[in-house]
């Protein structure tokens, strides 16, 4: 028997004695009716037998009352059956307050909950994935992830934040539950053994509990990926420590998107664009100042990686922080950096950015404010602790905003959403800006300036059965393949980004880049366009007319008669 | 001493000793089958079933399965008795009827006795700490 079953249990166990007494009394009032005497019709003694005793307290018990049956009641047996019904109603009062007690009853709540978890993800028999932390990454992971057809599981410490989920309108159904994920038990009951489980993501608060997430994960499952967010640096070499979990480090992302839109804007702009949700507007291209001085304020974990970033691109870095270590590498400034006094000691006017990187949104907004006043021309780069502070921080138009919730969302679904599209980010990262302006423009002229759905086709027997022959001939080429089945002269609105073959990535191939069996495309481009494609991949009859131009029967009766 | 113990114990051996008390004697002969104990019999049944909800060990269950059928042939044979003395009314059972109640009852004996037994086993097995 699982823990599953405790609810019948426990509600038998709360009714045993309310229905002792029930019954008990019924007892006595039975036997007391039966000895009571009485008259029939005629006037003979008679006496009640137990039947018709039984009969008598069920109806008056439950308050039907249909008399004084089968013959008019003598004294005695009124004086009697007074007595039953006070104690038939002190029973049922005893039993149905005991019931109503019950359902509402804390433990009884938590063990009928749990039940109904237990069965929704046993229920599930499609490949889904474990979220424990349903905070505000947790939650835009959870509705990118239902928006791209996962299922998911969710788990949180909060109750609250599981009562939500009900309301949150998920396109399917989630089962979530109010348990520490810490705990190795509540990772198996959401389903960690499970055949269908296909990836755990840790997004709690608590660094340690996402460590003891990936460390369960890990042991019980070492062939899930595991996705697992963390601030403390001390922390990823013990997560490494168990199997190879993806690790999410808000401070570092940050710090490395910057320094690649120093390095080449436009390609930071391809890869933040190419790994947001479907129907996002192409960003402007960040305008970041490529050489001059740089102003830190707060040498914390953020502010330390981004001093640290800058110092390996060769900048010149000033740093504030009332705790300040002097480092010969950068030029330290002890004080507060909302304090007028100490911004002006870092020269706001030879500056060519700041960054207002501690841990409190209130200074880093009053440091903000005072830079841009001190210099207009400042690149401001803000850290925003609180999402309620976003219109703050949106007023004063900062450039570039670090909210660690949306990037470590962003990270995690580039990662688990389409591994693919992470692999080709990954190629991407290190491509110039000629390169990456040259792909945009192919990418929006195509498709437009907001976003299209990114898919992927593996040339073999079930991907491309249509095109496969054509394939293993060696003469298929790139720019052949993606013209319309109804008119071949018309491209199709796809974009090929690029093709994974075995381990290489060949991004955005030319057009005659011959394909090869077993590849797999990267493409990007419109629905109807896809469904296009779809027909070359797998009519044949469309493959042949999109390749040679020659049409021949779809039929097995046609290409009998017509194509001998 | 654990008293829950004892008014358990109590129960499960009421129902027994109260269903073999109307079982005894002969089967066919109504004089010595007295309809008071029958229906004792059936409440204390009762009782003893409800007192066994809730155990989730695996003799626990076959206490409760012993005691529904105890119960369940008990009702029986009560509901057959009142249906037998109201067909003719205030006539005494014929050798026939009381017979059937008699052996309905009997069956009902043979779990209480398992039903008994079962404590007595989980009682010997039980050895102070």
């Amino acid at each position: 028997m699982g823990p599953s079953s405790t609810a019948i249990f426990l509600v038998l166990r709360r009714m045993r004695a309310p229905l002792i007494v029930l019954i008990s009394l019924f007892a006595v009032s039975i036997l007391g009716l039966t000895l009571m005497p009485g008259v029939d019709a005629e006037g003979k003694p008679w006496h009640m037998d137990p039947f018709e005793a039984f009969y008598f307290m069920s109806y008056t018990a439950t308050t039907i009352g249909f008399g004084e049956i089968p013959h008019p009641f003598t004294t005695a047996q009124r004086a009697w059956v007074i007595v039953s019904i006070y104690l038939s109603v002190v029973a049922w009062a005893y039993a149905i307050g005991s019931v109503l007690a019950l359902l509402q009853d804390r433990g009884f709540k938590e063990a009928l909950s749990l039940q109904r978890f237990e069965r929704r993800v046993r229920g599930l028999r499609e490949p889904f994935l474990i979220l424990a932390g349903f905070g505000q990454a947790g939650q835009v992971v959870a509705r990118s992830l239902d928006l791209t057809d996962h299922r998911l599981v969710v788990l949180d410490v909060e109750p609250a934040r599981i009562e939500a989920l009900d309301l949150a309108a998920f396109r399917s159904d989630v089962p979530g539950l109010a348990a520490d994920a810490s705990n190795p038990l509540e990772l198996r009951r959401a389903g960690l053994e499970s055949s269908t489980c296909e990836g755990v993501i840790a997004l709690t608060n608590d660094d340690q509990a996402n460590l003891a997430i990936a460390m369960t994960a890990g042991l019980l499952r070492p062939d899930l990926p595991v996705v697992c967010r963390t601030l403390e640096d001390g922390l990823v070499e013990r997560m490494r420590a168990f199997g190879q979990p993806m690790i999410v480090d808000p401070f570092n992302l940050f710090g490395d998107g910057l320094m690649l839109a120093v390095r080449a804007p436009q390609t930071a702009r391809l890869v933040t664009w190419l790994t947001s949700d479907s129907g996002t507007k192409l960003p402007a291209p960040m305008t970041i100042p490529r050489r001059g001085r740089w102003v830190v304020c707060g040498y914390g974990r953020f502010g330390g990686h981004l001093a640290a970033d800058l110092r390996r691109y060769g900048m010149p870095v000033t740093v504030i922080d009332p705790r300040a270590q002097p480092n010969a590498d950068m030029e330290f400034i002890s004080g507060d950096a909302t304090d007028p006094d100490v911004l002006v000691q870092a020269r706001l006017s030879d500056a060519v950015a700041l960054a207002a990187a501690s841990d409190n949104d209130i200074s880093n907004l009053s440091v903000l404010a005072e830079a841009q006043r001190a210099n207009p021309d400042l690149f401001l780069v803000g850290r925003q602790n609180d999402p309620a502070n976003a219109p703050l921080f949106e007023a004063l138009q900062v450039e570039s905003m670090l909210v660690p919730t949306q990037l470590v969302a962003h990270e995690v679904l580039a990662r688990i959403g389409d591994a693919t599209v992470w692999r080709f980010v990954q190629e991407a990262q290190k491509q110039d800006d000629a390169w990456s302006t040259e792909l945009l423009d192919r990418i929006t002229a195509t498709t437009g300036e907001v976003l299209s759905d990114r898919w992927t086709v593996d040339l073999d027997e079930h991907g491309a059965p249509a095109l496969l022959d054509h394939v293993r001939t060696g003469r298929v080429q790139v720019g052949a393949l993606l013209h319309d089945p109804q008119d071949r002269d018309r491209s199709l609105g796809v974009v090929l980004l690029a093709i994974m073959r075995r381990d290489q990535v060949l991004l955005a191939p030319p057009d005659d880049e011959p394909l090869a069996e077993n590849d797999r495309l990267l493409l990007i481009g419109e629905p109807q366009d896809r469904r296009a494609l779809d027909t070359v991949l797998s009519v044949p009859a469309a493959a042949e007319y999109v390749l040679s131009g020659r049409r021949i029967g779809q039929s097995w009766v046609w290409r009998t008669l017509v194509d001998r | 001493m654990n008293f829950e113990k004892v008014v358990f114990g109590f129960f499960v051996v009421l129902a027994a000793t109260l269903n073999f008390g109307f079982f005894l004697g002969p089967i066919d002969n109504p004089s010595v089958h007295n309809a008071g104990e029958l229906f004792a019999a059936v409440v204390v049944n009762l009782i003893a079933l409800v007192m066994k909800f809730g155990d989730r060990t695996q003799i626990g269950a076959v206490h409760l399965a012993t005691s529904l059928v105890a119960s369940l042939q008990l009702v029986a044979a009560a509901g057959l008795w009142s249906y037998y003395n109201h067909l003719v009314d205030g006539a005494p059972l014929s050798p026939e009827q009381i017979s059937s109640v008699v052996s309905l009852s009997g069956g009902a004996l043979l779990a209480n006795i398992i039903s008994v037994t079962l404590l007595v086993v989980e009682t010997v097995s039980f050895r102070r700490q």
